[in-house]
Protein backbone atom coordinates (compact mmCIF):
# COMPACT_ATOMS: atom_id res chain seq x y z
CA UNK A 1 0.00 0.00 0.00
CA UNK A 2 1.44 3.29 -1.03
CA UNK A 3 -0.10 6.83 -1.29
CA UNK A 4 0.31 8.38 -4.28
CA UNK A 5 1.32 12.00 -3.81
CA UNK A 6 -0.58 13.20 -0.31
CA UNK A 7 -3.45 14.91 -1.77
CA UNK A 8 -5.77 16.62 0.40
CA UNK A 9 -8.65 14.56 0.66
CA UNK A 10 -8.44 11.66 -1.63
CA UNK A 11 -5.57 9.73 -3.90
CA UNK A 12 -4.83 6.01 -2.59
CA UNK A 13 -2.58 3.90 -4.35
CA UNK A 14 -4.20 0.27 -4.08
CA UNK A 15 -1.85 -2.08 -4.20
CA UNK A 16 -1.63 -3.65 -7.40
CA UNK A 17 1.38 -5.71 -8.19
CA UNK A 18 2.79 -4.07 -11.16
CA UNK A 19 -0.57 -3.75 -12.74
CA UNK A 20 -0.27 -3.30 -16.75
CA UNK A 21 -2.64 -0.32 -15.76
CA UNK A 22 -1.10 3.20 -17.89
CA UNK A 23 -3.65 5.56 -16.17
CA UNK A 24 -2.38 5.75 -12.40
CA UNK A 25 -4.90 5.61 -9.96
CA UNK A 26 -4.02 9.54 -9.57
CA UNK A 27 -5.72 9.84 -12.86
CA UNK A 28 -8.77 7.65 -12.46
CA UNK A 29 -9.35 9.20 -8.75
CA UNK A 30 -8.80 12.55 -10.14
CA UNK A 31 -11.64 12.41 -12.91
CA UNK A 32 -13.59 11.66 -10.28
CA UNK A 33 -12.57 14.73 -7.74
CA UNK A 34 -13.63 17.04 -10.81
CA UNK A 35 -17.53 15.72 -10.56
CA UNK A 36 -17.76 16.28 -6.82
CA UNK A 37 -20.38 19.25 -6.32
CA UNK A 38 -22.24 17.51 -9.43
CA UNK A 39 -24.83 15.34 -10.27
CA UNK A 40 -24.15 12.54 -12.92
CA UNK A 41 -27.85 11.80 -14.38
CA UNK A 42 -29.25 8.36 -16.30
CA UNK A 43 -29.78 9.07 -19.64
CA UNK A 44 -30.82 6.43 -22.41
CA UNK A 45 -30.48 8.69 -25.93
CA UNK A 46 -28.57 11.44 -26.99
CA UNK A 47 -31.69 13.49 -26.91
CA UNK A 48 -31.90 13.56 -22.38
CA UNK A 49 -28.15 13.20 -22.79
CA UNK A 50 -28.39 17.22 -24.19
CA UNK A 51 -30.93 18.09 -21.75
CA UNK A 52 -28.79 16.84 -18.47
CA UNK A 53 -25.94 18.59 -20.16
CA UNK A 54 -27.70 21.73 -20.52
CA UNK A 55 -29.83 21.38 -16.65
CA UNK A 56 -25.54 21.46 -15.64
CA UNK A 57 -24.97 17.56 -15.32
CA UNK A 58 -21.21 17.18 -14.36
CA UNK A 59 -21.61 13.35 -16.48
CA UNK A 60 -24.29 11.37 -17.91
CA UNK A 61 -25.06 7.19 -16.80
CA UNK A 62 -25.46 6.12 -20.36
CA UNK A 63 -27.68 3.15 -20.39
CA UNK A 64 -30.59 1.34 -22.05
CA UNK A 65 -32.91 1.21 -19.60
CA UNK A 66 -33.26 3.18 -16.28
CA UNK A 67 -33.43 1.24 -13.58
CA UNK A 68 -36.89 1.75 -13.24
CA UNK A 69 -37.61 -0.11 -16.24
CA UNK A 70 -35.34 -2.99 -15.28
CA UNK A 71 -36.95 -3.58 -12.36
CA UNK A 72 -40.72 -3.30 -14.22
CA UNK A 73 -39.56 -5.06 -17.37
CA UNK A 74 -37.28 -7.80 -15.25
CA UNK A 75 -35.07 -10.37 -17.20
CA UNK A 76 -31.74 -10.08 -17.33
CA UNK A 77 -30.11 -6.68 -17.52
CA UNK A 78 -26.90 -6.10 -19.42
CA UNK A 79 -24.08 -3.92 -20.61
CA UNK A 80 -26.06 -0.91 -23.38
CA UNK A 81 -25.25 -1.58 -27.12
CA UNK A 82 -22.01 -0.16 -27.83
CA UNK A 83 -23.63 1.74 -30.64
CA UNK A 84 -26.13 4.16 -28.38
CA UNK A 85 -23.09 4.84 -25.71
CA UNK A 86 -21.10 6.08 -28.33
CA UNK A 87 -24.16 8.47 -29.84
CA UNK A 88 -24.50 9.97 -26.40
CA UNK A 89 -20.59 10.32 -26.31
CA UNK A 90 -20.61 12.60 -29.20
CA UNK A 91 -23.88 14.38 -28.62
CA UNK A 92 -21.90 15.65 -25.18
CA UNK A 93 -18.94 17.00 -24.20
CA UNK A 94 -19.50 16.09 -20.41
CA UNK A 95 -17.95 12.72 -19.39
CA UNK A 96 -20.18 9.92 -20.29
CA UNK A 97 -20.33 7.07 -17.79
CA UNK A 98 -21.64 3.30 -18.47
CA UNK A 99 -22.68 -0.26 -16.84
CA UNK A 100 -21.21 -3.43 -16.56
CA UNK A 101 -22.47 -6.66 -15.06
CA UNK A 102 -20.39 -7.36 -12.03
CA UNK A 103 -17.84 -9.45 -12.67
CA UNK A 104 -18.33 -9.25 -16.28
CA UNK A 105 -14.51 -8.31 -17.21
CA UNK A 106 -15.31 -8.38 -21.35
CA UNK A 107 -18.21 -6.09 -20.89
CA UNK A 108 -15.49 -3.96 -19.00
CA UNK A 109 -13.18 -4.75 -21.57
CA UNK A 110 -15.67 -3.10 -24.79
CA UNK A 111 -16.73 -0.16 -22.88
CA UNK A 112 -12.86 0.73 -22.47
CA UNK A 113 -12.47 0.05 -25.79
CA UNK A 114 -15.09 2.39 -27.13
CA UNK A 115 -13.36 5.00 -24.60
CA UNK A 116 -15.99 5.48 -22.05
CA UNK A 117 -14.63 7.78 -19.40
CA UNK A 118 -15.64 6.15 -16.34
CA UNK A 119 -17.30 2.15 -15.62
CA UNK A 120 -19.90 1.62 -13.34
CA UNK A 121 -19.73 -1.83 -12.60
CA UNK A 122 -23.23 -2.37 -11.24
CA UNK A 123 -25.68 -4.38 -9.26
CA UNK A 124 -28.46 -3.02 -11.44
CA UNK A 125 -27.74 -5.31 -13.99
CA UNK A 126 -27.54 -8.88 -13.65
CA UNK A 127 -24.21 -9.87 -12.05
CA UNK A 128 -22.41 -12.01 -14.30
CA UNK A 129 -19.79 -13.83 -11.48
CA UNK A 130 -21.10 -15.69 -8.56
CA UNK A 131 -17.79 -15.35 -6.61
CA UNK A 132 -15.39 -12.10 -7.95
CA UNK A 133 -16.06 -8.57 -8.77
CA UNK A 134 -13.72 -7.33 -11.64
CA UNK A 135 -9.86 -6.78 -11.07
CA UNK A 136 -10.36 -3.06 -11.81
CA UNK A 137 -6.26 -2.48 -11.07
CA UNK A 138 -5.91 -4.32 -14.49
CA UNK A 139 -8.03 -1.22 -16.89
CA UNK A 140 -7.08 2.05 -17.98
CA UNK A 141 -10.54 3.31 -17.82
CA UNK A 142 -11.59 3.87 -13.85
CA UNK A 143 -14.38 2.66 -12.31
CA UNK A 144 -16.74 3.39 -9.89
CA UNK A 145 -18.96 0.70 -8.01
CA UNK A 146 -21.86 0.39 -5.27
CA UNK A 147 -21.57 -0.27 -1.69
CA UNK A 148 -23.90 -0.76 1.70
CA UNK A 149 -21.58 -0.38 4.09
CA UNK A 150 -17.38 0.63 4.61
CA UNK A 151 -16.36 -3.45 4.31
CA UNK A 152 -17.85 -3.32 0.97
CA UNK A 153 -16.53 -0.13 -0.19
CA UNK A 154 -12.90 -0.74 1.11
CA UNK A 155 -13.28 -4.15 -1.21
CA UNK A 156 -13.99 -2.55 -4.26
CA UNK A 157 -11.34 0.15 -3.57
CA UNK A 158 -8.79 -2.39 -3.27
CA UNK A 159 -10.13 -3.99 -6.65
CA UNK A 160 -8.97 -0.38 -7.63
CA UNK A 161 -12.56 1.05 -7.90
CA UNK A 162 -12.05 4.52 -7.96
CA UNK A 163 -14.75 6.24 -6.97
CA UNK A 164 -17.63 4.86 -4.43
CA UNK A 165 -21.26 5.42 -4.71
CA UNK A 166 -23.99 4.15 -2.57
CA UNK A 167 -26.06 1.22 -3.68
CA UNK A 168 -29.41 3.00 -2.22
CA UNK A 169 -32.49 1.01 -3.91
CA UNK A 170 -32.19 2.20 -7.87
CA UNK A 171 -35.42 2.36 -9.47
CA UNK A 172 -37.51 3.18 -6.32
CA UNK A 173 -37.26 6.79 -5.94
CA UNK A 174 -37.06 5.89 -2.09
CA UNK A 175 -33.95 7.24 -0.32
CA UNK A 176 -34.66 5.63 2.73
CA UNK A 177 -31.85 2.96 1.29
CA UNK A 178 -29.05 5.33 0.19
CA UNK A 179 -29.72 7.29 3.94
CA UNK A 180 -28.95 3.77 5.67
CA UNK A 181 -26.24 2.87 3.53
CA UNK A 182 -24.48 6.21 4.11
CA UNK A 183 -25.22 6.65 7.83
CA UNK A 184 -23.73 2.85 7.75
CA UNK A 185 -20.37 3.55 6.20
CA UNK A 186 -20.14 7.02 8.74
CA UNK A 187 -20.66 5.37 11.56
CA UNK A 188 -18.18 2.53 10.53
CA UNK A 189 -15.66 5.51 9.49
CA UNK A 190 -16.36 7.06 13.00
CA UNK A 191 -15.67 3.81 15.08
CA UNK A 192 -13.06 3.06 13.01
CA UNK A 193 -11.46 6.42 13.99
CA UNK A 194 -11.69 6.10 17.31
CA UNK A 195 -9.90 2.74 17.03
CA UNK A 196 -6.75 1.62 18.57
CA UNK A 197 -4.25 -0.28 16.04
CA UNK A 198 -5.39 -3.68 17.74
CA UNK A 199 -9.19 -2.52 17.18
CA UNK A 200 -8.83 -1.83 13.82
CA UNK A 201 -6.93 -4.85 12.84
CA UNK A 202 -10.12 -6.85 13.96
CA UNK A 203 -12.58 -4.56 12.63
CA UNK A 204 -10.77 -5.44 9.07
CA UNK A 205 -11.26 -8.81 10.10
CA UNK A 206 -15.04 -8.17 10.26
CA UNK A 207 -15.79 -6.04 7.96
CA UNK A 208 -13.71 -8.15 5.75
CA UNK A 209 -11.84 -5.73 4.58
CA UNK A 210 -7.41 -4.54 3.88
CA UNK A 211 -5.88 -3.39 7.10
CA UNK A 212 -3.94 -0.89 5.53
CA UNK A 213 -6.72 0.53 3.86
CA UNK A 214 -9.11 0.95 6.96
CA UNK A 215 -6.11 2.65 8.25
CA UNK A 216 -5.74 4.93 6.27
CA UNK A 217 -9.77 6.05 6.47
CA UNK A 218 -9.55 6.07 9.81
CA UNK A 219 -6.59 8.82 9.51
CA UNK A 220 -8.57 10.63 7.13
CA UNK A 221 -12.15 10.42 8.67
CA UNK A 222 -13.65 9.91 5.32
CA UNK A 223 -13.20 6.97 2.53
CA UNK A 224 -10.08 7.44 0.59
CA UNK A 225 -11.67 8.01 -2.88
CA UNK A 226 -14.74 10.07 -3.61
CA UNK A 227 -17.89 8.94 -2.64
CA UNK A 228 -21.51 9.78 -4.11
CA UNK A 229 -24.74 9.05 -3.14
CA UNK A 230 -27.21 6.80 -5.11
CA UNK A 231 -30.48 4.49 -5.49
CA UNK A 232 -33.39 6.34 -5.20
CA UNK A 233 -32.71 9.63 -5.08
CA UNK A 234 -35.99 11.76 -7.10
CA UNK A 235 -36.22 15.44 -5.66
CA UNK A 236 -33.36 18.49 -4.86
CA UNK A 237 -34.30 17.93 -1.49
CA UNK A 238 -33.08 13.94 -1.51
CA UNK A 239 -29.92 15.62 -2.92
CA UNK A 240 -29.43 18.22 -0.03
CA UNK A 241 -30.05 15.52 2.18
CA UNK A 242 -27.49 12.93 0.75
CA UNK A 243 -25.13 16.46 0.46
CA UNK A 244 -25.33 17.00 4.57
CA UNK A 245 -25.40 13.96 5.34
CA UNK A 246 -21.06 14.27 3.51
CA UNK A 247 -21.79 12.52 -0.06
CA UNK A 248 -18.95 14.22 -2.67
CA UNK A 249 -22.24 14.57 -5.42
CA UNK A 250 -25.21 12.44 -6.61
CA UNK A 251 -26.35 9.97 -9.39
CA UNK A 252 -29.64 10.59 -10.07
CA UNK A 253 -31.51 7.64 -12.23
CA UNK A 254 -34.70 6.94 -13.26
CA UNK A 255 -35.83 10.33 -10.67
CA UNK A 256 -35.58 12.97 -13.62
CA UNK A 257 -36.09 11.12 -17.09
CA UNK A 258 -39.34 9.25 -15.41
CA UNK A 259 -40.44 12.19 -14.19
CA UNK A 260 -43.46 14.86 -14.93
CA UNK A 261 -41.08 18.13 -16.61
CA UNK A 262 -37.31 15.94 -16.58
CA UNK A 263 -35.71 19.38 -17.34
CA UNK A 264 -36.71 21.99 -14.92
CA UNK A 265 -36.40 18.61 -12.45
CA UNK A 266 -32.88 18.67 -13.45
CA UNK A 267 -32.06 21.69 -13.30
CA UNK A 268 -33.35 21.76 -9.68
CA UNK A 269 -31.46 18.93 -8.15
CA UNK A 270 -28.19 20.82 -9.59
CA UNK A 271 -28.81 23.94 -8.03
CA UNK A 272 -29.86 21.65 -4.97
CA UNK A 273 -26.70 19.89 -4.92
CA UNK A 274 -24.67 23.17 -5.03
CA UNK A 275 -26.31 25.08 -2.68
CA UNK A 276 -27.43 21.97 -0.78
CA UNK A 277 -26.61 24.28 2.53
CA UNK A 278 -29.08 27.08 1.98
CA UNK A 279 -32.69 26.17 2.51
CA UNK A 280 -34.01 29.20 0.98
CA UNK A 281 -32.46 27.83 -2.02
CA UNK A 282 -33.17 25.02 -1.62
CA UNK A 283 -37.27 25.68 -1.09
CA UNK A 284 -37.13 28.16 -4.17
CA UNK A 285 -36.04 25.54 -6.52
CA UNK A 286 -38.29 22.86 -5.36
CA UNK A 287 -41.29 24.40 -6.09
CA UNK A 288 -43.39 23.81 -9.02
CA UNK A 289 -41.31 20.98 -9.95
CA UNK A 290 -44.17 19.01 -11.44
CA UNK A 291 -44.61 15.17 -10.83
CA UNK A 292 -42.14 12.99 -9.51
CA UNK A 293 -41.67 9.36 -10.38
CA UNK A 294 -43.71 6.93 -9.18
CA UNK A 295 -42.37 5.52 -5.68
CA UNK A 296 -42.08 1.78 -4.49
CA UNK A 297 -41.93 1.95 -1.17
CA UNK A 298 -38.70 0.01 -0.12
CA UNK A 299 -40.24 -1.35 3.49
CA UNK A 300 -42.70 -2.64 1.10
CA UNK A 301 -39.84 -4.65 -0.83
CA UNK A 302 -39.24 -8.11 -0.52
CA UNK A 303 -35.43 -9.19 0.23
CA UNK A 304 -35.90 -10.79 -3.05
CA UNK A 305 -36.54 -7.82 -5.20
CA UNK A 306 -33.88 -5.78 -3.53
CA UNK A 307 -31.16 -4.69 -6.00
CA UNK A 308 -28.83 -3.66 -3.55
CA UNK A 309 -28.44 -7.55 -2.18
CA UNK A 310 -26.13 -7.92 -5.39
CA UNK A 311 -22.76 -7.97 -4.56
CA UNK A 312 -20.66 -8.53 -1.87
CA UNK B 1 -16.89 41.67 7.25
CA UNK B 2 -16.24 45.19 8.02
CA UNK B 3 -14.10 46.66 6.55
CA UNK B 4 -14.32 45.65 3.37
CA UNK B 5 -11.69 43.52 2.95
CA UNK B 6 -11.31 44.30 -1.16
CA UNK B 7 -10.84 48.03 -0.03
CA UNK B 8 -6.86 48.54 -0.18
CA UNK B 9 -6.32 49.86 3.48
CA UNK B 10 -4.80 53.38 3.65
CA UNK B 11 -0.85 53.56 4.51
CA UNK B 12 1.04 50.33 5.50
CA UNK B 13 -1.54 48.60 7.73
CA UNK B 14 -1.88 45.00 6.94
CA UNK B 15 -4.04 44.88 3.92
CA UNK B 16 -6.52 41.32 5.14
CA UNK B 17 -6.23 38.99 2.40
CA UNK B 18 -9.84 37.13 1.54
CA UNK B 19 -8.60 33.96 -1.02
CA UNK B 20 -11.93 33.14 -2.30
CA UNK B 21 -12.63 29.58 -4.01
CA UNK B 22 -15.49 29.32 -6.85
CA UNK B 23 -17.73 26.12 -4.72
CA UNK B 24 -20.51 25.52 -7.77
CA UNK B 25 -19.36 22.27 -8.53
CA UNK B 26 -15.48 20.63 -8.76
CA UNK B 27 -12.77 20.29 -6.76
CA UNK B 28 -13.13 23.09 -4.69
CA UNK B 29 -12.57 21.70 -1.07
CA UNK B 30 -9.16 20.62 -2.52
CA UNK B 31 -7.64 23.69 -3.43
CA UNK B 32 -8.96 25.34 0.03
CA UNK B 33 -6.87 22.45 1.56
CA UNK B 34 -3.42 23.37 -0.30
CA UNK B 35 -4.23 27.07 0.05
CA UNK B 36 -3.90 26.14 4.12
CA UNK B 37 -0.79 24.64 3.67
CA UNK B 38 0.76 27.20 1.81
CA UNK B 39 -0.43 29.73 3.65
CA UNK B 40 2.64 28.81 6.87
CA UNK B 41 4.77 29.36 3.71
CA UNK B 42 3.30 32.70 3.09
CA UNK B 43 2.54 34.04 6.30
CA UNK B 44 6.57 33.48 6.62
CA UNK B 45 7.67 36.10 4.07
CA UNK B 46 4.16 38.34 5.41
CA UNK B 47 4.26 38.38 9.07
CA UNK B 48 1.14 40.51 10.03
CA UNK B 49 -0.82 39.70 6.87
CA UNK B 50 -3.85 38.36 7.75
CA UNK B 51 -4.92 35.20 5.40
CA UNK B 52 -8.50 33.68 5.09
CA UNK B 53 -10.15 31.18 2.31
CA UNK B 54 -13.99 30.84 1.84
CA UNK B 55 -15.97 28.93 -0.27
CA UNK B 56 -17.80 31.48 -3.15
CA UNK B 57 -21.43 30.33 -3.83
CA UNK B 58 -22.99 33.93 -3.75
CA UNK B 59 -22.18 37.71 -5.59
CA UNK B 60 -21.84 38.76 -1.64
CA UNK B 61 -19.17 36.05 -1.18
CA UNK B 62 -16.94 36.84 -4.22
CA UNK B 63 -17.36 40.95 -3.46
CA UNK B 64 -15.50 40.16 -0.12
CA UNK B 65 -12.74 38.02 -1.79
CA UNK B 66 -9.07 39.50 -2.52
CA UNK B 67 -8.73 37.01 -4.98
CA UNK B 68 -10.43 33.80 -6.99
CA UNK B 69 -9.39 31.09 -7.61
CA UNK B 70 -11.83 28.93 -10.20
CA UNK B 71 -10.99 25.07 -9.00
CA UNK B 72 -10.93 22.23 -11.74
CA UNK B 73 -14.85 20.24 -12.25
CA UNK B 74 -16.65 20.37 -15.41
CA UNK B 75 -16.65 23.54 -17.16
CA UNK B 76 -20.31 23.48 -18.47
CA UNK B 77 -21.86 22.85 -15.69
CA UNK B 78 -19.63 25.39 -13.14
CA UNK B 79 -20.75 28.42 -15.96
CA UNK B 80 -24.31 27.16 -16.52
CA UNK B 81 -24.88 27.15 -11.92
CA UNK B 82 -22.99 30.47 -12.48
CA UNK B 83 -25.32 32.28 -14.69
CA UNK B 84 -28.59 30.89 -12.65
CA UNK B 85 -27.53 31.95 -9.07
CA UNK B 86 -26.73 35.42 -10.71
CA UNK B 87 -22.77 35.14 -10.55
CA UNK B 88 -21.46 35.27 -13.95
CA UNK B 89 -22.12 39.47 -13.96
CA UNK B 90 -20.28 39.80 -10.96
CA UNK B 91 -17.51 36.91 -12.14
CA UNK B 92 -16.65 39.28 -15.52
CA UNK B 93 -16.99 42.26 -13.27
CA UNK B 94 -14.30 41.09 -10.55
CA UNK B 95 -11.68 39.47 -13.37
CA UNK B 96 -12.39 42.34 -15.97
CA UNK B 97 -13.41 45.03 -14.55
CA UNK B 98 -11.99 45.43 -11.14
CA UNK B 99 -9.42 43.25 -12.19
CA UNK B 100 -8.72 41.43 -8.93
CA UNK B 101 -6.52 38.35 -9.17
CA UNK B 102 -7.80 35.02 -10.36
CA UNK B 103 -6.38 31.69 -10.90
CA UNK B 104 -8.09 29.05 -12.79
CA UNK B 105 -7.41 25.63 -13.47
CA UNK B 106 -8.38 23.47 -16.30
CA UNK B 107 -12.16 24.01 -16.12
CA UNK B 108 -11.19 27.47 -14.96
CA UNK B 109 -8.83 27.99 -17.25
CA UNK B 110 -11.29 27.49 -19.73
CA UNK B 111 -14.00 29.58 -18.22
CA UNK B 112 -11.15 32.57 -18.08
CA UNK B 113 -10.30 32.25 -22.33
CA UNK B 114 -11.44 34.63 -24.42
CA UNK B 115 -12.53 31.90 -26.38
CA UNK B 116 -12.81 28.12 -25.99
CA UNK B 117 -13.71 25.49 -28.59
CA UNK B 118 -15.59 21.93 -28.88
CA UNK B 119 -17.74 23.53 -26.22
CA UNK B 120 -21.04 21.72 -26.57
CA UNK B 121 -23.47 21.78 -28.71
CA UNK B 122 -25.61 25.29 -27.52
CA UNK B 123 -22.00 26.63 -26.31
CA UNK B 124 -21.05 27.95 -23.31
CA UNK B 125 -20.80 31.19 -21.39
CA UNK B 126 -17.24 32.49 -20.90
CA UNK B 127 -15.96 34.87 -18.21
CA UNK B 128 -12.77 35.50 -20.38
CA UNK B 129 -9.85 38.08 -19.18
CA UNK B 130 -7.05 35.85 -20.91
CA UNK B 131 -6.30 36.83 -24.55
CA UNK B 132 -6.17 33.18 -25.24
CA UNK B 133 -8.30 30.13 -27.42
CA UNK B 134 -8.13 27.20 -25.42
CA UNK B 135 -9.45 23.59 -26.88
CA UNK B 136 -11.46 21.14 -24.73
CA UNK B 137 -10.61 18.05 -23.96
CA UNK B 138 -7.39 18.70 -25.98
CA UNK B 139 -5.80 15.08 -24.99
CA UNK B 140 -8.53 12.73 -25.41
CA UNK B 141 -11.10 11.26 -23.40
CA UNK B 142 -10.62 9.66 -19.72
CA UNK B 143 -8.23 6.88 -21.10
CA UNK B 144 -5.88 9.56 -22.19
CA UNK B 145 -5.50 11.72 -19.31
CA UNK B 146 -1.78 11.18 -17.43
CA UNK B 147 0.72 12.68 -15.07
CA UNK B 148 3.98 15.23 -16.17
CA UNK B 149 6.58 16.64 -14.38
CA UNK B 150 6.46 20.24 -15.01
CA UNK B 151 9.67 22.78 -14.84
CA UNK B 152 7.82 25.90 -14.23
CA UNK B 153 10.68 29.10 -14.00
CA UNK B 154 8.12 30.76 -11.89
CA UNK B 155 8.59 28.55 -9.03
CA UNK B 156 11.66 28.43 -6.92
CA UNK B 157 13.46 25.26 -6.30
CA UNK B 158 14.30 22.28 -8.74
CA UNK B 159 11.70 20.19 -8.52
CA UNK B 160 9.88 19.71 -11.34
CA UNK B 161 6.13 20.35 -10.45
CA UNK B 162 4.55 17.07 -10.71
CA UNK B 163 1.01 17.64 -12.40
CA UNK B 164 -2.08 15.98 -13.04
CA UNK B 165 -3.98 16.13 -16.49
CA UNK B 166 -7.58 15.15 -16.59
CA UNK B 167 -9.24 15.40 -19.86
CA UNK B 168 -7.30 18.72 -20.16
CA UNK B 169 -7.45 21.43 -22.12
CA UNK B 170 -4.70 23.90 -23.82
CA UNK B 171 -4.15 26.75 -25.02
CA UNK B 172 -4.11 26.28 -28.76
CA UNK B 173 -3.71 29.57 -29.65
CA UNK B 174 -2.81 33.34 -28.25
CA UNK B 175 -4.81 36.19 -28.97
CA UNK B 176 -4.12 39.71 -30.13
CA UNK B 177 -4.22 42.04 -26.86
CA UNK B 178 -8.11 42.67 -26.30
CA UNK B 179 -9.07 39.28 -27.77
CA UNK B 180 -8.03 40.45 -31.50
CA UNK B 181 -8.27 37.86 -33.75
CA UNK B 182 -10.99 36.04 -31.79
CA UNK B 183 -13.22 34.08 -34.53
CA UNK B 184 -16.38 32.72 -33.46
CA UNK B 185 -17.37 29.55 -35.40
CA UNK B 186 -18.64 26.26 -35.01
CA UNK B 187 -18.29 24.97 -31.78
CA UNK B 188 -15.97 27.79 -30.55
CA UNK B 189 -17.44 30.48 -27.96
CA UNK B 190 -16.49 33.57 -27.19
CA UNK B 191 -16.40 35.80 -24.09
CA UNK B 192 -18.45 38.78 -24.22
CA UNK B 193 -16.26 42.23 -24.60
CA UNK B 194 -15.29 44.63 -21.27
CA UNK B 195 -12.59 46.82 -20.33
CA UNK B 196 -10.03 46.10 -22.78
CA UNK B 197 -6.41 44.35 -21.23
CA UNK B 198 -2.93 45.92 -21.53
CA UNK B 199 -1.24 43.33 -20.01
CA UNK B 200 0.19 40.73 -22.78
CA UNK B 201 -0.27 37.14 -22.61
CA UNK B 202 2.75 35.56 -21.25
CA UNK B 203 3.42 31.94 -21.23
CA UNK B 204 4.24 30.41 -17.59
CA UNK B 205 4.19 26.58 -18.87
CA UNK B 206 5.00 23.91 -21.24
CA UNK B 207 4.53 20.13 -22.02
CA UNK B 208 7.51 19.66 -22.98
CA UNK B 209 7.08 15.63 -22.71
CA UNK B 210 3.85 15.43 -24.49
CA UNK B 211 4.52 12.83 -26.62
CA UNK B 212 6.03 10.88 -23.73
CA UNK B 213 3.46 11.01 -21.78
CA UNK B 214 0.66 10.11 -23.91
CA UNK B 215 0.68 6.47 -25.58
CA UNK B 216 3.82 7.41 -27.57
CA UNK B 217 6.79 6.53 -25.07
CA UNK B 218 9.39 6.95 -27.58
CA UNK B 219 9.37 11.19 -28.89
CA UNK B 220 8.71 14.00 -26.98
CA UNK B 221 7.77 17.37 -28.47
CA UNK B 222 11.70 18.19 -27.69
CA UNK B 223 12.83 15.34 -30.28
CA UNK B 224 10.20 16.74 -32.77
CA UNK B 225 11.99 20.08 -31.78
CA UNK B 226 8.57 21.31 -31.11
CA UNK B 227 8.02 23.84 -28.10
CA UNK B 228 5.53 21.92 -26.63
CA UNK B 229 1.67 22.77 -25.60
CA UNK B 230 1.11 25.61 -23.86
CA UNK B 231 -0.33 24.68 -20.48
CA UNK B 232 -0.06 27.63 -18.31
CA UNK B 233 -0.50 31.49 -18.75
CA UNK B 234 -0.69 34.54 -17.02
CA UNK B 235 -1.89 38.27 -18.57
CA UNK B 236 -2.08 40.93 -16.22
CA UNK B 237 -4.11 39.75 -13.15
CA UNK B 238 -5.55 36.70 -14.70
CA UNK B 239 -3.47 33.23 -14.44
CA UNK B 240 -4.49 30.08 -15.97
CA UNK B 241 -3.32 26.34 -15.61
CA UNK B 242 -4.50 23.57 -17.86
CA UNK B 243 -3.47 20.60 -15.15
CA UNK B 244 -4.44 20.32 -11.21
CA UNK B 245 -2.27 21.74 -8.51
CA UNK B 246 -4.85 20.57 -6.58
CA UNK B 247 -4.44 16.87 -7.11
CA UNK B 248 -1.20 16.81 -5.80
CA UNK B 249 0.05 17.60 -1.97
CA UNK B 250 3.07 20.15 -3.79
CA UNK B 251 2.20 23.74 -2.52
CA UNK B 252 4.16 25.40 -4.30
CA UNK B 253 2.08 27.33 -6.95
CA UNK B 254 -0.44 28.40 -4.12
CA UNK B 255 1.95 30.24 -2.24
CA UNK B 256 3.78 32.55 -5.32
CA UNK B 257 0.16 32.58 -6.45
CA UNK B 258 -1.10 34.01 -2.81
CA UNK B 259 2.25 36.05 -2.87
CA UNK B 260 1.04 37.49 -6.45
CA UNK B 261 -2.14 38.24 -4.91
CA UNK B 262 -0.58 40.35 -1.96
CA UNK B 263 2.14 41.97 -4.30
CA UNK B 264 -1.35 43.70 -6.65
CA UNK B 265 -3.40 44.20 -2.79
CA UNK B 266 -0.26 46.29 -1.76
CA UNK B 267 -0.03 48.10 -4.65
CA UNK B 268 -3.63 48.94 -5.30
Amino acid sequence: MSTNGTNGTTTTMPSSSAAPSQSSFAVKAGLAQMLKGGVIMDVVNAEQARIAEEAGACAVMALERVPADIRAQGGVARMSDPAMIQEIMRAVTIPVMAKARIGHIVECQILQSIGVDYIDESEVLTPADPVNHVDKNAFNTPFVCGCRNLGEALRRISEGAAMIRTKGEAGTGDVVEAVRHMQTVNAEIARASSASDNDLRMMARQLECDYALLKETARKGRLPVVNFAAGGIATPADAALMMQMGCDGVFVGSGIFKSGDAAKRAKAIVQATTHYKDPKVLAEVSIGLGEAMVGINCDKMGDEQKLAKRGW
Amino acid sequence: MQPDAATPANGPAQTPITIGVLALQGAFIEHITLLQRAAATVTSKHPGTPLSFIEVRTPSELASCTGLILPGGESTAISLIAERCGLLEPLREFVKVQRRPVWGTCAGLILLAESANKSKATGQELIGGLDVRVQRNYFGRQVESFEAGLRLKFLEGQEPFHSVFIRAPVVEKVLGVGGEGVEEGEGTVVAPARRAQKAEVEIMGRLPGRAKALRDQTTTAEDLGEDGDIVAVRQGNVFGAAFHPELTGDERIHAWWMEEVIKAAKAA
